[in-house]
């Protein structure tokens, strides 16, 4: 095992993961404590804290903006979007287990859908540029994205991680008992990109993760700050 | 402006260029603003930079929020585009793209107010400022109604029509607002009690002109108290519908009178007459100064409920953001929309109407400030179902209904081509819309939208009328 595959499998996630998490939450606790805007709701809102946020969860699933003036978002959306929750989620269980039963299909098929999402977007933006107005780090962050994706996949379909030599490194990492990552070289240049872009995501555009939380609410809250008079019925 | 000209003016501007008024681009092929408004040479950058800096701090408080998060949080998706009816309308080009507008002041706020701008530059989208970028910025700011159908669609909430009023609050902070907003909208209405300069006699024979005209199309005779103290409704209206939309006003007089209601209008005598509000569309502070003339009025008259006319900005600016910064021990009534009385009224049995009175197919436009800032939707529709024998949707409506171009304050700017550009992007759309409903009345419920419909229908030979909906309701009343 190489120096920086240690360096990159038990030393940069630390770094990256506090990165990440600090980042997240200065930029979480700066839009938490930014004084609660007027009522500048898109109607018809809602009136009750239930009812926003599970309003909130509903548009974040069922993208009804981009479904309504863009299909082609839209399915890019969806399939990048599911895709990288599913993914993520097949990475996240090894935290509990190295194997579940149908996850070959399910995170081969995920893999695909999201690094064709991602891919879809870099088209729309190269061939849309009325459309989609870019800045390089747009660019960037996408094709750090498929490039991420791509290697997850090549992993995944080809079977080239061990998984429960997957198991053993995530388990060595978050218990502080590091042991040697699986030693592929094409799954060490994928956890290194898949780091740089958690580092990265907070510091960006990518906040959107958590920015849609807020900015969703202030689309569907209608309730005032001072409560209206009742009996507004004349 | 006479009404004959005001007629003829969409005539007259299609094909103009800026040429032919002898002023030059500074976004594009029109012009909002006049050089005396803008003042091109005059450095204006380091101005512009301290005004934003102060409207990214707390004193911003109550669009802090959604300011913040839409600069930051823009992942340039592009998604409002198509949401955005000056882009399609345009033939969507590339320069009215929300995104682009938005992203005009957002390189400026990433290069000097952003770490990572300062530090990564073009990379991150970080771009120092010329003193053309901010003549620029001030006429893009003025190609966005902000009718906020560009919030609907972003799947994150963002907002880029705010963006293009917080640009606008930058720019009126150092001088750069349109004339016919400012001088002559807000800074009239606070000096002689409306914004198109009634003079009070010619108020009290217009209302008078009003009484004779019912008199003489109805055969009913009609009372319209002024300035009564302590009336159950104080109806306040848009004072441009005194000179250009007075069906509107002789509706609701016909309608207040056959439900023989305790009500006023009020005059100059006591305060504000006009319900507009045009610092909404380009300065809060302007816009409080208005709030405040408002309610020293209306507690002045001491009315149980306000009835706030046939205005779309004004219902949210005073039903909305009044109430959420006024304490209500300041506001001590009630304020409610003519709509919601209305359709109220209806319900109740007050208002018996025929629908075969008003046997025209009409469709409904729903002005931005009334449905997607207001949350006005349903009232207008019930009233117009109660009232017409065909009442017919446009599509797409509502929420996702599209701004007819007149918002944002629109409808009142008409200097060198700028009409024109009103009528080649938003007007284009909508001009669509209304055809595809065969309907030969469209009815709207605020007079910026009528007065962008009276031009439309000129501009676009629509075979067609636009009206208020209060006279399309006075006009099915039954008498006994």
């Amino acid at each position: 095992m190489s120096g920086i595959a240690w360096f990159v499998g038990n030393i940069l996630p630390y770094i990256t993961w506090s990165i990440f998490f600090i980042a997240l939450l200065y930029n979480f606790l700066k839009w938490f404590f930014i004084p609660r805007p007027i009522v500048w709701a898109i109607f018809p809102a809602r009136y009750n804290t239930l009812s926003i946020y599970a309003n909130i969860v509903k548009r974040i699933f069922t993208l009804p903006g981009p479904l309504f003036v863009d299909k082609v978002i839209f399915v890019l959306a969806l399939l990048f979007h599911f895709g990288l929750i599913i993914s993520l989620s097949l990475h996240a269980k090894y935290i509990f287990t190295p194997n579940l039963p149908i996850e070959y299909l399910l995170g081969t098929a995920a893999g695909i859908a999201a690094a064709i999402g991602s891919f879809g977007f870099v088209i729309r933006r190269m061939t849309l540029k009325e459309k989609a107005v870019s800045t390089p780090e747009d660019y960037f962050s996408l094709i750090l994205l498929i490039l991420t994706l791509s290697l997850g996949c090549y992993l995944r379909i080809l079977n080239l991680v061990d998984h429960e030599a997957m198991w053993s490194w995530v388990i060595g990492v978050l218990t502080l008992r590091p042991v040697d990552p699986p030693a592929n070289p094409i799954f060490i240049v994928h956890i290194l990109l898949a780091q740089i872009y958690i580092a990265y995501l907070p510091f960006k555009t990518l906040m959107h993760p958590i920015g849609i939380f807020f900015g969703q609410k202030v689309i569907l809250d209608g309730r005032h700050i001072h409560k209206t008079k009742e009996g507004d019925q004349a | 402006m006479k009404k004959d000209e005001i007629s003829a003016l969409s005539t007259r501007q299609k094909g103009k260029t800026l040429d032919e008024f002898k002023i030059s681009p500074l976004f594009d092929e029109y012009r909002a603003l006049p050089d005396s408004v803008i003042r091109p040479n005059e450095p204006k950058l380091h101005k512009f930079l301290e005004a934003m800096r102060r409207s990214l701090s707390k004193e911003n408080w109550p669009f802090l929020l959604p300011y913040k998060l839409t600069l930051e949080v823009c992942t340039h998706c592009g998604t409002c585009a198509e949401a955005c009816p000056v882009f399609i309308g345009s033939g969507r080009k590339r320069i009215y793209n929300p995104l682009y507008r938005a992203d005009m002041l957002r390189k400026i706020y990433k290069r000097y107010f952003t770490l990572s701008g300062k530090i990564f530059g073009k990379f991150v989208g970080a771009e120092d400022a010329k003193e053309e970028d901010i003549n620029s910025l001030a006429e893009a700011a003025y190609r966005c109604t902000i009718c906020r159908r560009c919030a609907v669609a972003c799947p994150f909430g963002l907002d880029n029509g705010l963006i293009m009023r917080e640009t606008r609050k930058i720019l009126a902070d150092i001088g750069i607002a349109p004339d016919e907003l400012r001088e002559n909208g807000v800074y009239t209405q606070l000096r002689t009690g409306n914004a198109p300069n009634i003079p009070y006699e010619a108020y009290i024979n217009i209302l008078e002109f009003l009484k004779q005209d019912i008199r003489e199309r109805k055969g009913v005779n009609v009372d319209v108290p002024v300035d009564e103290k302590g009336a159950k409704y104080l109806v306040i209206n848009n004072a441009g519908d005194y000179l250009a939309f007075t069906d509107t006003v002789a509706g609701i007089i016909e309608i207040m009178n056959y439900v023989k209601a305790d009500w006023t209008l009020n005059s100059s005598k006591t305060g504000l007459f006009d319900v507009v509000n045009y610092g909404l569309f380009y300065s809060d502070k302007d816009m409080m100064k208005v709030i405040k003339a408002h309610l020293e009025t209306f507690k002045r008259l001491d009315p149980e409920y306000v009835v706030l006319g046939e205005c779309g900005h004004a219902f949210d600016v005073l039903k909305h953001i009044t109430t959420d910064l006024i304490p209500p021990e300041e506001r001590p009534f009630k304020i409610i929309s003519w709509m919601e009385l209305l359709d109220q009224w209806i319900k109740e049995g007050k208002l018996m109407l025929d629908p075969n009175k008003n046997p025209e197919p009409v469709t409904f436009h729903d002005s931005c400030k009334w449905g997607r800032c207001g949350g006005i939707y349903e009232e207008p529709r019930r009233i117009l179902r109660a009232s017409c024998k065909d009442f017919r949707e446009m599509y797409p409506n509502r929420e996702w209904n599209y701004c007819c171009g007149g918002g944002g304050g629109f409808a009142i700017m008409s200097k060198y081509n700028f009409l024109q550009f009103r009528m080649e992007t938003y007007g284009k759309i909508k001009a669509k819309q209304l055809r595809d409903t065969g309907a030969k009345i469209v009815a709207t419920i605020c007079s910026n939208c009528k007065a962008q419909f009276r031009e439309m229908i000129n501009y676009y030979n629509l075979d067609m009328r636009f009206s208020g909906v209060s006279e399309l309701v006075a006009n099915a009343l039954v008498y006994k």
